[in-house]
């Protein structure tokens, strides 16, 4: 799912070809985005763009050859003219007088042109990784390109930059990975690599080779003289590891039009892919610097009048983490009465917060909907969690940002972030962006590979598990405190993958054990009779509750086990089924069924499935570990490719010698009936799950203020 | 030690009174930073000048009665125009054409008619904790009666001419309280107070009275003649000139307030990083 969709799309046509574009946002003043196309297109700036359009107007463009655009395969309809033509017109469309231009590689000529030719229309430029030549090009496409239209016999490496290369079979795709490859020097770069490999083959080698063929971008001196027609400010983004284009070709240009250079030390080509959230602050501070910076009328208190104050962030997939994360303030409450507690979050976790009556920053509005996200990445009862994370990566960078925002206000003493994924990635990212004590919490430390995966998968979470490793090696500031909702013997016995070390050493060696947190105290034995009284349940009737979490991902199973709802009930008819269908999934999407209760959100579930005489659910850890706490017999049916839930909470669950394991693809109605008569209301032996892991977090937390 | 030294320094004379001016730094835009009432002279600004240098041209002077400049004994001589035109004749001296303004208190006064009256000279002007008798004074100011013999005053009864006469070191103490109402500020209190010590009470009455003419109406005038860039802050327990007057006075001049929360009437002395990197911005707009 994107991050945050156009609010307007359109495209321009001209001369029969049709370019298309999108705008963001209504701020002033208007960015206009220009990719080097045709071997990227509008896409590749998904990482800066939702932060942008919170403030100012954004209009992207895929450009001639690719994407939602044409595709012409003669090199005239690529000259310059043309394509400034086509950005003239997007301009005109979106409405836009004046904007600031953001251009990539070898679409900084044709904003150089805009800039010189059309200097009432752009109020800046600023140029990334410029193609401009004004200084020679790397020594090692020298060759390669003198060579470009001759027939070269198997090439690889640069030479692969050939159009008889790319006519091949296959040759075209070769070239790209190799490229890409060289592209993003930086450790780590998987997903970006996947994303701008799979732009480039939106096009095909026919409008690659039209426009190379077309570009016609003015050299040496005439390149001199187009720098120095430029009137408006220029600043100049440069990675020193660019294998595409040498720095001294952005320090000249820097020079010619009077800019600023900023070199990224240790970036490659891609720096608004890999550094989204550097290139995002460079971007508003150059705007800033030249429309002037928004000087609202606000409040600064002195640093010794204000209060203690913490900002919460709680994992927003589902509603795993809500309870807990309640609990652990509420005791954190307690053992500094003074501290004020502010939460980042959005829904579902806000229905929880709002019923309890907790404190939600105003800025949670624009936060992008990490469930939602999740609900796409599901398939029936399959969600590969760990592609559906890397997926994310957009909405985790546009959600770091407005949090960033958050706390450059200056006012929070403590950031708790419940697997807060974009706040640790990202100020590992960027330490210097880190305000105030941090706390990060979690329930499971380490991705692993699902079996069907194959190698691909094992190196992808190897790689993700090493980059974690690194970052926590490399800067052990960044996080103050890290708790592990468990004990050491909740982790897995398996390995980070490759030549990493064992998952519960390191953990041990970098976390604190809080134990784990349910969030509230079971009933005792004499309590029970009472609570399912007070909750409408009466002693003579077998309750089994059948629910799916706080996603959106649940659907297939409620349909399997309604399924089986008929034949359970002519087996035990004292069966009473309540399914919940939680806060993201319309309980009036089912059909209905005779006897079967369906309900949507359910405000402290927890207590019915305290009381229940059987309980069916997913694999998450939450529920499953309230129902062993309050040990009631239950059936867990762990998504398809959910790794977590297949391996993480499932080895939690065996060392607590709760619930049966239930494989979703090969259950059907008759089994779940077979369970549900076999199990309903018989007494389980699972061991003690302990109460007191909120007030253990919460002490863990309360030592750093 | 300083943090730094002025780079070139000076005098000018005017009406036969000497103002002595420093200037830092070569950067642009200049940033003049105005005196205030004469009872502390321009070393009060010892915590922008270096900071502002780095980046600015930084002028200062001491207002006429304080510091390095004269101490003319009649009142006429301490009226606004008398320090705008001071102001003037230091920016000329300095080679400066125009700069942003930056002034504390009844600096207020020749800041506006800066603003109204040399708009070619002005960038922008902050003020800080400004005096705009916009709104009334602080009620427990009321008691004040400057001219009036009183028995054994006490509190703002001090702000007194005759109490002045006999007992100016006894007020300098209570005064300079009430500019630093935030807790552990005994090194600000000890600086001003020695720098207020440096003048007399006979002159500061006499800077009193030249201001008596900056009433509301005058302030009033000014503020809405002023078109340049304005920011305001103002702290919300000054115990001089309230909040309400900085309200006042950004409502007046259409410029941004920034609240400084839990401050008083002399933040730059106080809070002087986040006053610093306000003027900072401030300038930094100012400047495209």
């Amino acid at each position: 799912m994107r991050a945050r969709t156009p609010d307007r799309e359109g495209v321009v046509q001209r001369d029969g070809v049709r370019v298309a574009f999108e705008v963001f946002g209504h701020g002033e003043p208007a960015l206009l985005l220009i990719p080097a196309s045709p071997i990227t297109h509008a896409r590749s700036w998904k990482g800066i763009v939702p932060s942008l359009a919170r403030r100012f107007t954004v209009i992207t463009t895929d450009g001639r050859g690719t994407g939602r655009s044409d595709r012409p395969h003669t090199s005239e309809c690529y000259a310059p003219a043309e394509v400034t033509a086509d950005l003239l017109a997007v301009l005109d469309a979106a409405g836009v007088d004046l904007a600031f231009l953001v251009a990539h590689c070898h679409a900084v000529p044709w904003a150089l042109c805009l800039a010189a030719d059309h200097p009432e229309r752009v109020a800046g430029l600023l140029a990334i990784d410029p193609a401009v030549a004004v200084a020679p090009p790397h020594p090692h496409t020298l060759e390669p390109d003198r060579r470009w239209a001759d027939a070269v016999d198997a090439p690889s490496g640069w030479a692969m930059r050939n159009r008889h290369f790319w006519r091949q079979d296959g040759g075209y795709r070769e070239w790209i990975e190799f490229f890409f490859g060289q592209q993003l020097p930086e450790p780590h770069s998987t997903k970006q690599y996947e994303d701008t490999v799979g732009w480039a083959l939106d096009t095909d080698a026919e409008a690659m080779i039209a426009e190379r063929e077309g570009r016609a971008a003015p050299a040496g001196s005439e390149a001199e003289a187009l720098c120095r027609r430029v009137r408006c400010p220029v600043r100049v983004l440069h990675g020193s590891d660019d294998r595409c284009q040498p720095v001294a070709r952005g320090r000249r240009l820097a020079e010619l039009t009077g800019g600023d250079l900023v070199v990224l030390e240790g970036a490659g080509h891609l720096p608004h892919g890999r550094d989204p959230v550097k290139v995002t602050r460079l971007i508003t501070g150059f705007v800033d610097r030249i429309t002037g910076a928004p000087m609202y009328t606000t409040t600064w208190t002195r640093g010794p009048c204000r209060p203690r104050r913490a900002l919460f962030l709680s994992s927003p997939i589902g509603l795993g983490h809500a309870r807990r994360d309640v609990a652990v303030a509420k005791e954190l409450k307690r053992l500094r009465p003074e501290l004020e507690i502010d939460w980042l979050a959005q829904h579902p976790v806000t229905t929880v917060l709002e019923a309890e009556g907790e404190r939600i920053h105003p800025a949670s509005q624009w936060l992008a909907s990490e469930s939602a996200h999740v609900a796409s990445e599901a398939a029936g009862h399959d969600l590969h969690c760990f592609q559906a994370l890397r997926r994310m990566d957009e909405i985790l960078v546009a959600n770091f940002m407005v949090f960033q925002e958050v706390v450059e206000e200056g006012r929070y003493d403590l950031v708790i972030g419940d697997e807060a994924w974009d706040v640790d990635y990202y100020w590992h990212e960027n330490p210097e962006l880190k305000r105030g004590q941090n706390v990060w919490l979690t329930d499971f430390v380490g991705y692993l590979p699902m079996p069907d995966g194959g190698e691909r998968e094992a190196f992808l979470t190897t790689d993700y598990n090493a980059e974690m490793i690194e970052h926590i090696d490399r800067y052990p500031w960044i996080r103050d405190r890290a708790i592990f909702v468990g004990q050491d013997h909740d982790i897995v016995p398996d390995t980070f993958g490759g030549s990493l070390p064992a998952i519960r050493d390191w953990t041990t060696r970098h976390f604190s054990y809080s134990g784990y947190i349910t969030g509230f105290t079971p009933p005792e034995p004499d309590e029970v009779a009472p609570l399912r009284s007070e909750l409408g349940y009466r002693d003579d009737e077998l309750v089994c509750v059948v629910a799916v979490g706080g996603s959106g991902v649940g659907q297939a199973l409620i349909d399997k086990v309604a399924a089986a709802y008929p034949l359970a009930k002519k087996a035990v008819p004292e069966l009473r089924m309540i399914v919940v269908t939680g806060p993201r999934i319309d309980p009036a999407a089912f059909p209905q069924r005779a006897g079967l209760e369906l309900r949507g959100y359910v405000h402290r579930l927890y207590q019915h499935l305290c009381v229940c005489d059987l309980a069916i659910v997913q694999g998450g850890l939450t529920t499953t570990m309230e129902l062993t706490a309050a040990k009631r017999p239950f059936l867990y049916f762990p998504l398809g490719h959910h790794f977590e839930q297949n391996f993480h909470v499932r080895h939690r669950l065996d060392r607590y010698g709760a619930g049966h394991c239930m494989d979703y693809a090969t259950t059907d109605p008759d089994l779940i009936a077979a369970h549900i008569t076999e199990l309903a209301g018989k007494p389980v032996s699972y061991r003690d799950v302990e109460t007191d892991g909120a007030a253990r977090a919460a002490q863990l937390i309360a030592e750093l203020i | 030690m300083r943090a730094r030294y002025p780079d070139s320094d000076g005098i000018v004379v005017r009406d036969g009174v000497e103002i002595r001016y420093e200037r830092y730094g070569q950067g642009w835009p200049a940033i003049l930073l105005l005196p205030t009432w004469s009872i502390v002279h321009s070393r009060h600004w010892k915590m922008q000048v270096p900071y502002l240098a780095r980046h600015f041209t930084v002028v200062c002077f001491d207002g006429r009665g304080s510091g390095g400049s004269g101490r003319p004994a009649d009142a006429s001589a301490y009226s606004d125009i008398a320090f705008a035109s001071d102001a003037v004749a230091v920016m000329d001296a300095a080679g400066i054409d125009s700069a942003v303004l930056v002034s504390v208190s009844c600096g207020a006064f020749w800041a506006l008619r800066l603003c109204a009256e040399h708009p070619d000279r002005v960038l922008g002007s902050v003020f800080i904790a400004p005096t705009a008798p916009l709104v009334p004074p602080l009620a427990v100011r009321r008691v004040q009666r400057f001219d009036k013999v009183l028995d054994d005053p006490v509190g703002w009864q001090t702000y007194n001419a005759h109490y002045w006469k006999t007992n100016y070191p006894e007020f300098v103490t209570f005064f300079v309280g009430r500019i630093f109402i935030e807790q552990h500020s005994t090194k600000q209190i000890e600086d001003a107070i020695g720098w207020a010590l440096e003048i007399d009470g006979e002159t500061l009455a006499a800077a009193h009275r030249g201001l008596e003419c900056c009433d509301a109406a005058a302030t009033r005038r000014l503020a809405a003649r002023a078109a340049c860039p304005v920011l305001v802050m103002h702290g919300t327990h000054d115990a001089l000139r309230g909040h309400a007057e900085g309200e006042a006075l950004a409502d007046c001049t259409g410029g941004a307030l920034v609240t400084l929360a839990g401050a008083g009437h002399f933040p730059h002395a106080r809070d002087p990083v986040r006053v610093n990197l306000l003027i900072k911005q401030f300038a930094d707009r100012v400047r495209r």
